[in-house]
């Protein structure tokens, strides 16, 4: 379903060149849902970028759904984004000026299919997460869980393939978040999606079907022994 | 523009404030082009209504008849095929009312002698059917514009000579040089202006033709110049200050409006940079964002640029004849739409960036 492999991604640091991934691999099938944890600027986010094809590696091959992403046009990686992939951002990452209603609504009207059944659908995404009663509020109405709902059921109105999610808990309390992390886990396994979910947060493992860790630009399985606490290298010019 | 016009809405206020800038531009610029046009029309509106092609001048007069002066030889080089010639005189003058029971106001006028036999007299009609040929004859025909100051039959000295002649009749006569025409015959005309010693001498001839080129020999032979009417019109006194600075403010109203856009469009984009990095992740292409802006940007323009004409052509319309304000539909749309391209025209440079955001920025961190 998704498939990372010997993900390379540099970026300029002076006269230097600061290696952010070096020969990551990941692949999380259809239903499985996994972690990726690290310290701060560890590269989670990078990789998220690379599997939500926001972004392009330096080397390495990235697939969804048996198409190598590397391959698609800008053009196809938008489309490609629009149709298969969900994110939730750690802030919820809301339009002020939409209400709740019109977040999902907007992910439809996007690929030009805002039609009755669309806004059928977010409206019944609005229930499963919770906000049935509050779909008219503006972002500014709603509390940081609340709005983090919204950011989940707007992740899903495309009808993903693939859900990622980067932080989604670091800023609620530890109740709400773990509330947030429960719903993302079963909404995923229950639509069979393929999820990735960036934590620094250990206590969540328990809802993961894997959990990676994130050091010195690779990934590793906790199973296969790891965790580190190394920083991304550096290697010279 | 499903997020654009739910912005425009949220965050009504720094519309609202661009709105208003722009609204009185276009407020300014409908304005000066009805001063522009008014303007126009009071300096050269007599010259505009005669039924000539073109005016032949003096060497040398810039189409300016009281720079010209041209004499009888000059006039029958222009006797040529296809060709209508007839000398015309023109003079600014103060009439005063004559008699010693006179009271009313002295009044300025731009004399203009005609030959009661030349095309020009023939070919016009006053509107009550009287001949315009024989009326000058020794009398004034004043521009409909006097008909409220100055009563039929009324007798005018014209000051510095002691021609004195009747108001014969109104005609639609225009104005030139922002004072209104007066005609008169050709001979009343050379009388005003030199006495007994006029020697056929008179300002330009008045040309009709179909056929341009036909002109240039004779212009060439009696080393005039010939113009067509509407390039004569730069001869009326002030008409290029005048025309040359309202094309000036105008030139500058514009570029003015197109960097205001251009500049809020700017701030706009850079602001919501993060959101347009989101609608980029959630899959949208730059086409779509792109549309989004222009249509934000179109409404703000259009409502505020037809708000500024709407009220522009409004306080024109109070104007009266108290001041030269003259203003059509058209004019105020091509003002409007002039305004509104120019408007999206600023607003390219912010389109270049929406379209080189990064939609990665949309995550956490850059790394």
């Amino acid at each position: 379903m998704l498939d990372l492999h010997d993900i390379t991604v540099t970026v300029p640091d002076g006269e230097a060149t600061l290696s952010i991934l070096r020969g990551a691999d990941l692949q999380v099938g259809a239903g499985e849902v996994v972690s990726v944890s690290g310290r701060s600027g560890s590269g989670k986010s990078t990789l998220l970028a690379i599997a939500g094809l926001l972004r392009r590696p330096q080397q390495g091959t990235v697939t969804l759904q048996g198409r190598d992403a590397n391959a698609m046009s800008e053009r196809e990686r938008t489309r490609a984004r629009r149709d298969l992939i969900g994110i939730i951002y750690q802030s919820a990452e809301l339009f002020p000026s939409l209400s709740a209603i019109q977040q999902l609504e907007l992910v439809a009207h996007i690929s030009g299919s805002l039609d009755a059944a669309a806004r059928e659908r977010a409206g019944s995404l609005l229930g499963i997460v919770g906000l049935g009663d509050r779909r008219d509020n503006l972002p500014g109405k709603l509390s940081g869980g609340e709005r983090q709902r919204v950011g989940v059921a707007r992740a899903l109105m495309n009808e993903p393939s693939i859900l990622l999610a980067d932080e989604p808990t670091a800023s609620l309390d530890p109740d709400r978040g773990r509330e947030i992390m429960e719903l993302i886990t079963a909404e995923a396994r229950r639509r069979n999606l393929a999820a990735v979910v960036v934590t620094h947060d250990p206590a969540h493992r328990d809802l993961f079907d894997r959990a990676y860790d994130l050091a010195a630009g690779t990934l590793s399985s906790p199973s296969t022994g790891s965790a580190s606490g190394t920083a991304p290298g550096s290697t010279g010019a | 523009m499903y997020l654009a016009l739910r912005d425009l809405r949220a965050t009504k206020g720094r519309f609202v404030l661009v709105g208003v800038v722009i609204g009185l531009i276009s407020f300014l610029a409908t304005m000066l082009a009805g001063l522009a046009n008014g303007l126009v029309d009071d300096g050269i509106s007599g010259l505009r209504a005669l039924p000539i092609t073109h005016l032949a001048f003096a060497e040398n007069s810039h189409a300016s008849f009281s720079r010209s002066v041209m004499t009888e030889d000059q006039l029958e080089a222009f006797d040529v095929e296809g060709v209508d010639a007839t000398p015309v005189g023109v003079s600014f003058v103060n009439a005063r009312p004559a008699g010693p029971d006179a009271s009313g106001e002295t009044i300025d006028v731009a004399l203009f002698g005609v030959d009661g036999n030349g095309f020009l007299a023939q070919s016009s009609e006053a509107p009550d059917g009287t001949d315009v040929a024989a009326a000058i004859e020794g009398g004034l025909v004043l521009s409909d514009e006097l008909e409220t100051e100055v009563d039929l039959g009324e007798e005018f000295t014209i000051v510095g000579t002691d021609t004195t002649l009747p108001v014969v009749g109104f005609t639609f006569a225009g104005t030139y040089g922002h004072v209104p025409i007066a005609f008169t015959s050709l001979d009343t005309w050379r009388e005003v202006v030199y006495g007994d010693g006029s020697q056929g001498r008179f300002s330009a001839i008045a040309l009709s033709t179909g056929d341009p080129a036909a002109l240039d020999s004779a212009a060439t032979q009696t080393g005039t110049e010939v113009f067509t009417k509407s390039e004569a019109y730069a001869g009326s006194p002030g008409f290029s200050a005048e025309s040359g600075t309202m094309s000036l403010i105008r030139g500058f109203l514009l570029v003015i409006s197109a960097l205001v856009v251009g500049a809020f469009f700017t701030v706009w984009t850079i602001q919501r940079t993060r959101q347009i990095g989101l609608l980029k992740a959630l899959g949208a292409s730059s086409g779509y964002i792109v549309r989004d802006a222009l249509g934000q940007l179109a409404v703000v323009l259009v409502l505020s640029v037809s708000a500024g004409a709407a009220i522009a052509a409004g306080v024109g319309s109070l104007f009266g004849d108290g001041a030269p304000f003259s203003l059509t539909l058209s004019s105020v749309v091509a003002t409007a739409l002039v305004l509104g391209l120019v408007g999206m025209a600023g607003s390219l440079v912010a389109l270049r960036r929406i379209i080189s955001v990064d939609p990665a920025i949309s995550l956490t961190s850059g790394v």
